[in-house]
């Protein structure tokens, strides 16, 4: 992303931000409330454009912002509250928006209920959920944990090539939070870029190769992981970013 | 005994299996009024007459069910319906001498479409309420007809009834039974498949679940809702064809209230208003149920005007009934 910004009306939710991406990597996206975090990605998953400033993936300069688009790029957003229909089952979430059909007589395109079956059958064995989950049960009986690693789960299965994850361990329990922390590591090992966003600086710390520190808006900090502590880091939120100048 | 617990467990599954799908109470109830006026009037519950009526008022009523339910299951409404029912049927009628029957016929469909189309314009990119934007509508194409008709409607001449293409709606060819029927019970499987089997229904259900996840995915909200509105307003308009093939002579009231029977029998039939959760079998059992217990209260020398009061009652304790047993059995694993 090459200086980007986007406002809305008089508000400034993001000015002059570049950042790089690269695949293999997991970026940790850190900021308080309304620092743009989440306007970051809204941009990356297509949901806005930018006012100005430029976007690049994999070299070509994205001009339309669609969320159909970002899907296809292979850039897909996890978060906690969205990408999950309760009401549907197992199978019917896991293909949503890209279902596999059939041809009935040859021509009718119907659903290809085995091969949703299957897929997401794959998805939650290795994903660890519990052995009672079955693919057709409704998604309203996984636990908040169970969800992450299903969309997770789905994220890989589906060869993305970027992950954003947005506050992914926001009310799971301990266990579920290494296991989500996990998969996250394995995405990165497996030459993914994941981009990683949390409000818990110490908790992505751990995960990031790089920090990265939005306030108001503005990059603040854009480091390597071991260049800094945590303490330090989490100093410059503290500060209203205010050390980031210094750099 | 060694088995009796598995077998248990099995009876349990099977009956959660079955509570669990929109339109298990609705199977429920139109079996106990099946048997119920079955036994206080055996005569005339299975008098061809009886059947043939009640079929025939099904069929018309349920197609537009069939296009209310989709609506709904997408958390949007059409209070049109009826009118769009009356509008398209009059067009038919009024385009008759001048295009011929099948191009009145497709001309008066595409009226229904437009409004649809229409509908789905002011909704989706005017973002204004469906129940608003519908209501309007409701009021406006009555209106229409009003004007364009001058109060009274000129109706198809002997001839043209006699025409095979009327008759293809409103003869009844089968059995005795209304063409209309066959019609509906067509597009009860049709849209059944669609809902249940395509990729289109899945998103249907999807959006009515959880709209901006559905998004996410890439789901096309804006068309996905579209076709539906689309399709609803189709079906009005056939019903409303339907209706004037059979019908020698129509007027300018025809399909008043419509609308509010449609939604009625959705709900009785286990559509949730809250979206995501219904089946189009359900809402044709709701009609069934509505338009069977009208024709017997009528029968067994009820006040005609008890019907309401009863329709009143019936949509009240569905809905309480159907919230209640789906939140008990879709929430929490089997207990």
């Amino acid at each position: 992303m090459k200086s980007v910004s986007l406002s809305f009306g008089t508000f400034q939710a993001l000015s002059d931000v570049s950042v790089n991406f690269n695949k293999g990597e997991l970026v940790g996206l850190v900021g308080d409330n309304g620092a743009g975090k989440t306007t970051l990605i809204r941009i990356l998953s297509g949901l806005y454009t930018p006012t100005s400033g430029e976007v690049y993936f994999e070299g070509q300069r994205i001009t339309r912002f669609r969320p159909r688009l970002a899907i296809d790029l292979g850039i897909e957003t996890i978060q906690q509250t969205v990408g999950l229909c309760d009401n549907l089952s197992v199978a019917r979430n896991y293909y949503l928006g890209r279902e596999p059909v059939k041809r009935l007589l040859g021509v009718i395109p119907v659903l290809d209920f085995a091969k949703m079956r299957d897929a997401s059958n794959r998805v939650i064995r290795n994903f660890g959920l519990r052995e009672s989950v079955n693919v057709d049960d409704e998604m309203a009986l996984l636990s908040g944990g169970e969800g992450q690693s299903f969309k997770i789960g789905r994220a890989v299965d589906f060869r993305n090539k970027v992950i954003i994850m947005d506050e992914p361990t926001n009310h799971l329990s301990v266990r579920e939070r290494a296991h989500v922390n996990d998969l996250a590591l394995q995405m990165r090992d497996q030459g993914l870029l994941v981009i990683y966003i949390t409000h818990d600086i110490f908790q992505v710390h751990r995960l990031a190769n790089r920090i990265v520190i939005l306030e108001n808006g503005h990059k603040v900090i854009d480091t390597a992981r071991d260049a800094m502590s945590a303490e330090a880091l989490e100093q410059i939120i503290r500060d209203g970013g205010r050390e980031g100048s210094k750099e | 005994m060694g088995n009796s617990p598995i077998r248990n467990l099995w009876q349990r599954q099977s009956m959660r299996r079955f509570f669990i799908r929109p339109e298990a109470m609705i199977i429920i109830g139109t079996a106990l009024l099946f048997v119920i006026f079955a036994v206080i009037d055996t005569r005339g519950w299975f008098s061809f007459f009886t059947i043939r009526n009640i079929t025939r008022f099904t069929a018309i009523l349920g197609l537009i069910a069939i296009g209310e339910t989709l609506l709904i299951l997408v958390k949007e409404i059409d209070l049109s319906v009826g009118s769009v029912y009356g509008l398209v049927a009059i067009a038919y009628i009024s385009f008759e001498p001048s295009l011929g029957l099948q191009l009145a016929f497709v001309a008066a469909l595409l009226v229904g479409a437009t409004i649809g189309l229409l509908n789905a314009l002011l909704v989706l990119r005017g973002k204004l309420s469906s129940m608003i934007v519908t209501l309007g509508g409701l009021f406006f194409y009555r209106g229409v007809i009003y004007v364009t008709t001058g109060g009274t409607v000129a109706s198809f001449t002997k001839e043209t009834t006699g025409q095979w293409f009327v008759q293809l709606f409103g003869g009844n060819w089968i059995l005795g039974l209304e063409n209309g029927v066959g019609w509906f019970l067509l597009a009860v499987i049709v849209f059944s498949l669609i809902l249940f089997r395509t990729p289109y229904g899945n998103h249907l259900l999807a959006i009515g679940g959880n709209a901006v996840s559905a998004a996410s995915r890439g789901v096309n909200v804006t068309m996905v809702k579209t076709i539906a509105f689309v399709i609803c307003s189709v079906l009005a308009g056939l019903a409303g064809i339907i209706t004037v093939s059979d019908l020698p002579s129509t007027n300018v009231t025809i399909g008043q209230d419509v609308e509010l029977e449609a939604i009625a029998a959705a709900v009785i039939g286990g559509v949730l208003l809250s979206g995501g959760r219904g089946s189009i079998l359900g809402a044709a059992l709701g009609t069934y149920f509505l338009t069977a217990l009208r024709s017997e209260l009528i029968t067994l020398g009820a006040p005609p005007l008890w019907y309401i009061a009863f329709v009143g009652f019936v949509l009240v304790f569905a809905a309480v009934v159907n919230s209640l047993i789906q939140r008990r059995l879709a929430a929490g694993p089997s207990a």
